[in-house]
């Protein structure tokens, strides 16, 4: 890597004031995990990065807020959100999502905020979080403002965020009821990149889904809602009919790209499969 | 260019070096002649680097050496300072857990702290734990048995 400077402010104003909305050559690192392995392939070479772990330690905690709403503090680590207790009751497949996410070292370093903020699409949290309906909080220089996670991603390694703006946190709503499952599908080792990521969340009511929410990630260039595999489900009894519908309706709607983790045809197949798979998790989890 | 002051405890010694930002923790502990975490992949993948940074294990490659600064590391060298080596060392001798070596030291220090979580680790635990160090040689069999060993004979 070649020399840049490190900066570490110990608040988050103080952090903001160090980044520069014009200059892409100065950010954030909250674990760096990701940051790394652009900077070693040379893709990214700061000029500056401003280091977040200094910054008041209220930005990492979980916590749980408004009846049930999860509040996870952007600098939390994956580690915390796979063992804090909270997660586990409240949001379990949030939980369960870190036990495939990387492994134990890349999850005891890498944050949350991070996690949301970087734009790979490869990558877990954002789709599940996208499918719990969960919202980012950020603060930039002159305002603070809340969207959600489904609205944060621009396009490939892009989001709608300032350069000089940062997530300070992801606040999840209560299930309420609601089944939940993700399922990754990697096709070299285990804890390998993705070549699929597929998330659902709907609630179950007189045994028909009601509200689905249907969201994939790594075969697509941002993490995407399917708009018609949830209008195959909605209001459905989830037999295999429906549900081999609904995977055949994602496969046509879904614009899939091709990487080292699978062709476009794969990824489309792998989606059309895997989306009746996540149902039926989601059916035989309690959440 | 640019170094940066950096006090922490190494083995459980204080130090003080200078290094610059872009440094990774693996380049840092080559300064104090520890050799023991390896870069392979160089992307968090394989596990030769790993090394306890506050007693949590990280990828020494994906970890700027600057941020040790007022925290405790510790590596492979650590375990038998006192002369003796420690269970999961001898253990991974006791059933021949490596052929060449060169990813036993990451292999060794995951193995302590997937005992600390789970002290009497099923195969599944064992595997899913150290999913994340690869041995090119395919030691896995006796690897798994010597955390197996190691697990009975612990303290």
């Amino acid at each position: 890597m070649i020399p840049f400077e490190m900066v570490e402010p110990t608040s988050l104003e103080e952090a903001m004031s160090l980044l520069d909305p014009e200059e892409p050559t100065i950010r954030p690192v909250a674990g760096g995990t990701a940051l790394m392995l652009m900077m070693k392939a040379g893709v990214f070479q700061p000029t500056r990065l401003v280091c977040l772990h200094k910054i008041e330690p209220e930005h990492a905690r979980i916590a749980v807020v408004d009846g049930g709403a999860l509040r996870i503090g952007a600098m939390a680590t994956l580690s915390q959100l796979e063992h804090d207790a909270n997660v586990a009751k409240h949001q379990p497949v949030l939980a369960r999502a870190m036990r495939t996410l990387s492994n134990v070292r890349v999850r005891n370093v890498a944050r949350v905020g991070g996690a949301l903020a970087h734009g790979d699409p490869h990558m877990d949290l954002p789709p599940v979080l996208t499918a719990l309906g969960a919202r980012v909080s950020v603060s930039g220089p002159q305002q603070s403002r809340e969207l959600p996670v489904e609205e944060l991603y621009a396009g490939y390694y892009e989001t709608v965020l300032e350069k000089n703006e940062l997530i300070t946190a992801v606040t999840v709503p209560p299930l309420g009821g609601r089944k939940a499952a993700y399922i990754k599908v990697t096709s070299r080792t285990a804890d390998d990149w993705p070549s699929l990521g597929v998330a659902v969340s709907f609630a179950l009511k007189d045994g028909t889904i009601r509200d689905p929410m249907v969201v994939v990630s790594a075969a697509t260039e941002k993490v995407t809602r399917m708009r018609t595999a949830e209008q195959a489900l909605r209001d459905a009894a989830p037999d295999d009919a429906v549900l081999c519908r609904a995977g055949d309706a994602a496969a046509a709607e879904v614009e899939t790209l091709s990487d080292a983790h699978g062709s476009a045809p794969y990824k489309r197949e792998l989606l059309r499969v895997y989306l009746r798979r996540a149902v039926r998790q989601a059916l035989d989890e309690r959440a | 260019m640019n170094a940066r002051a950096i006090n922490f405890t190494l083995n459980g010694q204080p130090v003080s070096t200078a290094i610059e930002p872009h440094r990774n923790l693996v380049e840092l502990l080559q300064r104090f002649d520890l050799f023991g975490a390896r870069e392979s992949c160089g992307q968090g993948l394989c596990g030769c680097c790993t090394v306890l940074v506050e007693g949590k294990a990280v990828s020494g490659c994906l970890y700027f050496a600057v941020w040790v600064d007022g925290k405790s590391v510790t590596t492979v060298e650590s375990l038998d300072a006192d002369g003796q080596l420690s269970s999961v060392q001898q253990a991974f001798i006791d059933a021949g857990a490596f052929q060449c070596g060169y990813c036993t030291p990451g292999f060794i220090l995951m193995s302590h702290q997937l005992l600390k979580e789970h002290p009497h680790p099923s195969d599944d635990e064992i595997r899913h734990y150290l999913s994340g160090n690869l041995c090119r040689c395919a030691a896995y069999p006796e690897i798994i048995e010597a955390v197996k060993m190691a697990a009975k004979t612990a303290p």
